[in-house]
């Protein structure tokens, strides 16, 4: 016998399963009536596209005879990069204005004026200044950068104070505190801003890849597949896109869910 | 251990002499019942945007070494002010602390401190909470398990000594706070209203746990309560503050031998002489 939690949690599961795939096929005979109603080529049936993604999968690109595998490594290749750049410069930062007012209070006019810009108006001076595939990488990271700076920075200001006077009293010096208390502390925050990040840097890579990189990745593909007019092969692009930005963001959410459990904090 | 120095209140110490893990030892010649922490004319001005409030006006007490002592007051007359003071975590307007020769400025591991909210770090276990001090002052490894499980045992926990702390309740939560500061065997212990948070019966149990924690091994504690009968039943002298701007408005000796019995007719009727007194000043500041 199951007990009553396990019993529910396995119902609420299947629930939630059976509730997803009717959601999914609505959503596709929804588009079937859309396709049939607009009867235009930009708008391909779903039975075409799906067609067009098992060719993908399997012969990959017809015009380049490229592998569907080296256009994806090669998004996520850059993805990771400007994760990983982004991630690199934003926590010394976020950490330092975090913890300075007076720092925080100068350079957050320039966060503020350069935070509303659509990373994706970067992308030309980006792959004028970097070329075509680190300015893709560059454009992520912008997008990356600032959901999480503005998370560590609310993170640190948001530090129960009262665990850094239970510290003082416990001995602990200023870097101390900054190691064993302040940086832990601000983990849940970061794990948030990675989970923001990683969602519009999905969005970033694709929309710099629109620029007709060589070699770049799925975006390039749905690009050159829309300037061919091969629509169901272009939609079928975008269904891979949209699985693996599921996916990234699926994953993102997990870990921080975890992290977040595990340092006893909810964010 | 390395020789590095250690540093209590801005002086520094070989570590030979005196470790940040056992301040107790700094005044080991002072002998029990005699003066070990002093206060005098404390004043506290918090200034705002708008206003100055006088939170202290002036508070001079002398804190013999073992004492248990607690304060009372109305709310909000300065209770807390006061332990952040001796603690080092405010900066008082006037007045002078002084634990044995020296002048207390600034926190350190000297004045270990139990918060009402318990202060815990939710990302630690219980065990690593309490070896959170002896990290700081880089106890050795062996040294600082045996003596994290020591106090885990003391305050009953050894189950939980892995738990993370959202798992425990309000009670066990308060008794890592205790072990917390007790394992650092700190001169002088300062709580903050620890009990506050918990319900009525918790409150008994976790008052006869410190009881027996402080008859075992001689404490020098100052503990600030709401409580008129938990100060009877834990203290050596129970401090009554005026409604704020706060002063001393009387000291009460608490006579009897632990532990004590609430029913004895006795503690009942000094319980409703101090409750007396604090009503009285009450309506005198009216
Ligand atoms: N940071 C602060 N800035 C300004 N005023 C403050 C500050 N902290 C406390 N006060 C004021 O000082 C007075 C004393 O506060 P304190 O917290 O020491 O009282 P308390 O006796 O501990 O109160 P309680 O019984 O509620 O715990 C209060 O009137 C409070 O409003
Ligand atoms: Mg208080």
């Amino acid at each position: 016998m199951l007990k009553y939690d396990e019993h529910n949690k396995y119902h609420r599961f299947i629930r939630t399963v059976l509730i997803t795939a009717v959601s999914l096929i609505a959503f596709v005979c929804l588009w079937w009536v859309v396709s049939k109603i607009a009867n235009n080529a930009a708008i391909p049936e779903p039975f075409e596209t799906f067609e067009a993604l098992i060719d993908l999968v399997c012969n990959g690109d017809p015009v380049t005879g490229l592998s569907l595998t080296t256009y994806v490594v090669s998004s996520l290749s850059k993805f990771l990069r400007g994760f990983l750049l982004a991630l690199a410069i934003a926590l010394p930062i976020g950490l330092i204005l975090g913890n300075f007012k007076r720092v925080r209070a100068f350079v957050n006019p320039w966060i503020e004026v350069l935070r509303p810009i659509a990373p994706i108006a970067w992308a030309p001076i980006f792959i004028l200044l970097f070329g075509y595939i680190q300015g893709a990488t560059f454009v992520v990271f912008i997008g990356i950068f600032f959901p999480l700076l503005t998370n560590i920075i609310f993170g640190v200001t948001k530090i129960d104070k009262v665990l850094i006077d239970a510290s003082k009293t416990l001995g602990a010096s200023n870097m101390q505190i900054f190691l064993k208390v302040l940086i832990p502390s601000t983990v849940p925050y970061l794990m948030n801003g990675i989970k923001v990040g990683l969602g519009i840097g999905w969005m970033c890579i694709v929309a710099a890849e629109l620029y007709a990189t060589p070699l770049g990745g799925i975006g390039f593909y749905v690009a050159n597949m829309i300037t061919y007019g091969a629509f169901p092969q272009a939609y079928a692009g975008i269904i891979v896109i949209a699985v693996l930005g599921l996916l990234t963001t699926g994953l993102a959410e997990y870990i921080s869910r975890r992290v977040s459990r595990r340092m006893g904090m909810d964010v | 251990m390395s020789k590095s120095k250690i540093k209590i209140e801005g002086e520094k110490y070989d570590q030979e002499r005196v470790r940040a893990d056992r301040t107790d030892e700094l005044y080991k010649h002072i002998p029990e019942g005699e003066t070990l922490m002093s206060i005098s004319g404390l004043r506290v001005v918090y200034v705002t945007d708008e206003k100055e409030t006088v939170a202290v006006e002036d508070f001079s007490l002398d804190v013999k070494k073992g004492e248990f002592i607690s304060i009372v007051g109305p709310s909000g007359c300065g209770k807390t002010t006061i332990l952040r003071c001796i603690a080092g975590l405010l900066q008082p307007t006037r007045g002078k602390i002084t634990i044995g020769d020296r002048e207390c400025t600034s926190p350190g591991s000297d004045r270990g401190m139990v918060f009402q909210d318990f202060a815990l770090f939710p990302w630690r276990t219980v065990k690593q909470n309490v070896k959170f001090g002896m990290e700081i002052a880089k106890v050795p490894k062996d040294e600082a398990e045996e003596r994290a499980m020591r106090y885990i045992k003391a305050v009953g926990l050894e189950k939980f000594a892995d738990s993370r702390i959202h798992e425990l309740s309000g009670g066990m939560k308060q008794r890592v706070g205790i072990a917390r500061t007790m394992v650092m065997h700190p001169a002088v212990i300062l709580m903050d209203e620890p009990f506050g948070a918990l319900d009525a019966q918790t409150r008994n149990i976790m008052q006869e746990q410190l009881t027996k924690i402080i008859t075992r091994s001689e404490r020098t504690i100052l503990f600030v309560t709401h409580s008129v009968d938990e100060a009877l039943y834990l203290s050596d002298r129970v401090v009554i503050l005026t409604k704020r701007p706060s002063t001393i408005y009387k000291i009460v000796d608490v006579p009897w031998n632990r532990p004590r019995d609430r029913a004895n007719p006795e503690f009942t009727a000094l319980r409703k002489k101090i409750l007396e007194y604090l009503e009285m000043q009450n309506v005198m500041e009216d």
